[in-house]
């Protein structure tokens, strides 16, 4: 049990700034999911925490005592890798005993270990295997054992269920959740599946270009996004973005799109310099209704089952997804009106990407 | 005619006339060190004959020191052969998994070493090893034949750990190993094929060795090569019969081992040429 601090975390290689000053405070028992984009620096901040990269600046701390000089096999820290790096030459029940063997644990402890976790996992049967007769579900479940055996005291996990296939995928989630409540332990577990994310997260830490750009639980990183790229990173289908410029004089502005659609929001208290704002609105704030303010036409219309999302185009360069009832009957090429709930929308400063927020707090 | 079968009929060709060219020699020695002194120079020579021990009772009668040859030859070979594996794997490890310009010029300078006769190199150490007490000794041809091959037994092993990916040593680390520990338990144990095939090199050359070990041994540490030349060169007059007997016993072990190793040479000589 244990809690993880960064601090002002920074790695370079040569030119390329792979992470740039990452604050993270993790508590004790909590699981932290890491989302961004392929290259934005995920396994770079794993690997410095497990030490198999120096940091360039910025201290780690585990427990409030810093291991920024410690050695990677002193730092009791468990690790599963995206190719589950399974030895294999040894079989399930050696790979999974491999650290308990290297500090010499007792022989009748290792195997009672060994048990329980192979027992855990469902691999009680696969124990005398090797990897190469393993399914890629098997394998990724001793990944998993060789990490619980030891009692690390953090758990890491860079992309462990994205070599699998889309179904297992699902099902190895689950299992994921249900034993990240058995046990317990403070964990990082980094994913480009902002499904995983949502399920698993106890807080999600969204990164881009080496940076964090927001922390929050994963409701608050849907509900009320910091910036623009948290806003389509987080979701699926992605937040909406409208493009809105502001005509006339500086009071009583009139929002427009660029094909000079008003559009009425509540005044918000825009400062009076902001030419053109970014409105976001998730599909689900988006109502099909004739008397909306937006004008378009069907483009697509995919039923879902239990809803419809609709492709509305209002213009070239804007084609907006709207969730719609079940049973949703348009057709492509109707033209429909769209309505927005003010309280569902968010709006954006064009050039920072940042949320514009009132006196009143948050906007919409 | 077809093609493919033309092909199919010269490759049979080719390999049987291979593997009775370099067995054939193999077997008449062996064979006739069974024979009576009268049946070895029986023309045309004998395929069916009464065999005999006699020629290896003589051999241990008359030339007990051959035994004792045996001895400092399979010391010897083991020694250079355990020297060669240690340092090369721990040598290829290091070419495998660090960079550096140090290490570039050193990987240089072991093959430059390597292109000039070996007995240009060794002759010249003769006075400082007799200065050091080495002559006449096993660690003297130890130290010559592992120094001979950790070059190529070096760089076979460094072609096998460049295919060990490195998440496997990450992983390792991870769990708590040493890089001591990754090396034993898990650099080893992937490599082991090319270890093997490096070591069959050393393993012969070591056996077979005679001008070295006429250089560098006068008694104690003679091998079992110059006896058996010392056999061919009795001033009574050659006796073929023990020559062949001593030839056969210096022969079969060497021929045991290279047939047991067989596979691990192929895939040893081949690596790095496909991806495993
Ligand atoms: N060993 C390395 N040498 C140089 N650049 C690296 C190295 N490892 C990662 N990088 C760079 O650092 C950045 C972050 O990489 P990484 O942490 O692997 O991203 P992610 O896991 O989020 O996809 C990338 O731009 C990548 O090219
Ligand atoms: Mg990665």
């Amino acid at each position: 049990m244990s809690t993880l601090i960064l601090e002002g975390l920074s790695k370079n290689y040569g030119e390329v700034e792979a992470l740039i000053g990452v604050d993270l405070n993790v508590g004790d028992g909590e699981f932290i999911v890491l989302v961004g984009p392929s290259g934005c620096g995920k396994s770079t901040l794993l690997r410095c925490i497990a030490g198999l990269e120096k940091q360039s600046a910025g201290d780690i701390r585990i427990d409030d005592r810093s291991i920024t000089g410690v050695q990677t096999r002193d730092r009791n820290v468990a690790m599963v890798f995206q190719s589950y790096a399974l030895f294999p030459h040894l079989t399930v029940a050696e790979n999974i005993a491999f650290g308990l063997r290297i500090r010499r644990t007792d022989k009748s402890v290792i195997e009672e270990r060994v048990a329980h976790a192979a027992g855990l996992l469902g691999l009680g049967e696969l124990t005398g295997r090797y990897p190469r007769e393993l399914s890629g579900g098997q394998r990724q479940r001793v990944a998993m054992g060789r990490a619980i055996v030891r009692d690390p005291v953090l758990f890491l996990f860079d992309e462990p269920l994205s070599n699998l296939d889309a179904k297992l995928r699902v099902q190895m989630r689950t299992e994921m959740k249900a034993l990240r409540q058995r046990l317990g332990i403070t964990s990082i577990y980094v994913t480009h599946d902002q499904d995983e994310a949502m399920t698993l997260a106890d807080r999600i830490v969204v990164m881009n270009n080496g940076r964090i750009e927001q922390i929050g639980t994963p409701m608050e990183l849907y509900d009320a996004p910091v910036n623009l790229f948290v806003a389509g990173f987080m979701g699926s289908p992605p937040m909406n973005f409208i493009e809105l410029h502001r005509k006339g004089g500086n009071s009583g502005a009139q929002l427009e799109t660029a094909s000079g659609q008003p559009v009425p929001l509540p005044e918000r208290g825009l400062s009076p310099g902001v030419r053109s704002v970014v409105l976001g609105v998730r599909p689900e704030g988006l109502r099909i209704d004739d008397g909306g303010p937006l004008k378009g036409t069907v483009e697509v219309v995919e039923p879902k089952g239990s809803e419809t999302q609709v492709f509305v185009r209002l213009d070239d360069l804007h084609l907006l997804c709207v969730t719609a009832g079940k049973r949703a009957t348009f057709q492509p090429g109707d033209p429909v009106g769209i309505a927005f709930d003010a309280t569902e929308s968010h709006l954006f400063d064009t050039d920072s990407g940042q949320k514009i927020t009132t006196e009143k707090g948050t906007a919409a | 005619m077809d093609d493919r079968y033309v092909i199919l009929v010269g490759r049979w060709v080719v390999l049987t006339l291979g593997v009775f060219w370099s067995a054939f020699p193999i077997f008449m020695v062996v064979s006739s060190s069974f024979k009576t002194h009268l049946d070895i120079f029986a023309v045309p020579p004998k395929f069916i004959f009464q065999p005999t021990f006699d020629n290896y009772v003589l051999l241990f009668r008359e030339w007990p020191q051959f035994l004792d040859g045996l001895v400092n030859s399979m010391i010897i070979t083991v020694g250079a052969t355990v020297l060669t594996a240690i340092t090369s794997l721990l040598a290829g490890y290091a070419y495998s998994r660090f960079h550096s310009r140090l290490l570039t010029l050193s990987a240089f300078f072991m093959i430059l070493v390597r292109m000039l006769p070996p007995i240009v190199v060794t002759i010249p150490l003769f006075p400082a090893v007799n200065a050091m007490g080495l002559s006449d000794t096993h660690a003297i041809l130890i130290l010559l034949y592992a120094a001979f091959f950790v070059s190529l037994a070096t760089w076979i092993l460094k072609t096998f750990i460049d295919q060990i990916p490195r998440e496997l040593e990450e992983a390792a680390e991870v769990e708590g190993s040493s890089v001591w520990q990754r090396l034993v338990r898990v650099v080893l144990p992937l490599s082991v094929h090319g270890m093997v095939a490096a070591c069959v090199f050393v393993v012969v050359f070591a056996w077979n060795e005679y001008v070295f070990a006429l250089i560098f041994t006068s008694n104690e540490a003679k091998t079992a090569p110059l006896i058996l030349a010392e056999i061919s060169g009795a001033i009574e007059g050659v006796q073929w019969g023990i020559l062949f007997a001593a030839a056969s016993v210096q022969l079969l072990p060497i021929l045991a081992f290279v047939l047991l190793v067989q596979k691990f040479i192929v895939t040893g000589i081949t690596a790095g040429a496909v991806k495993g």
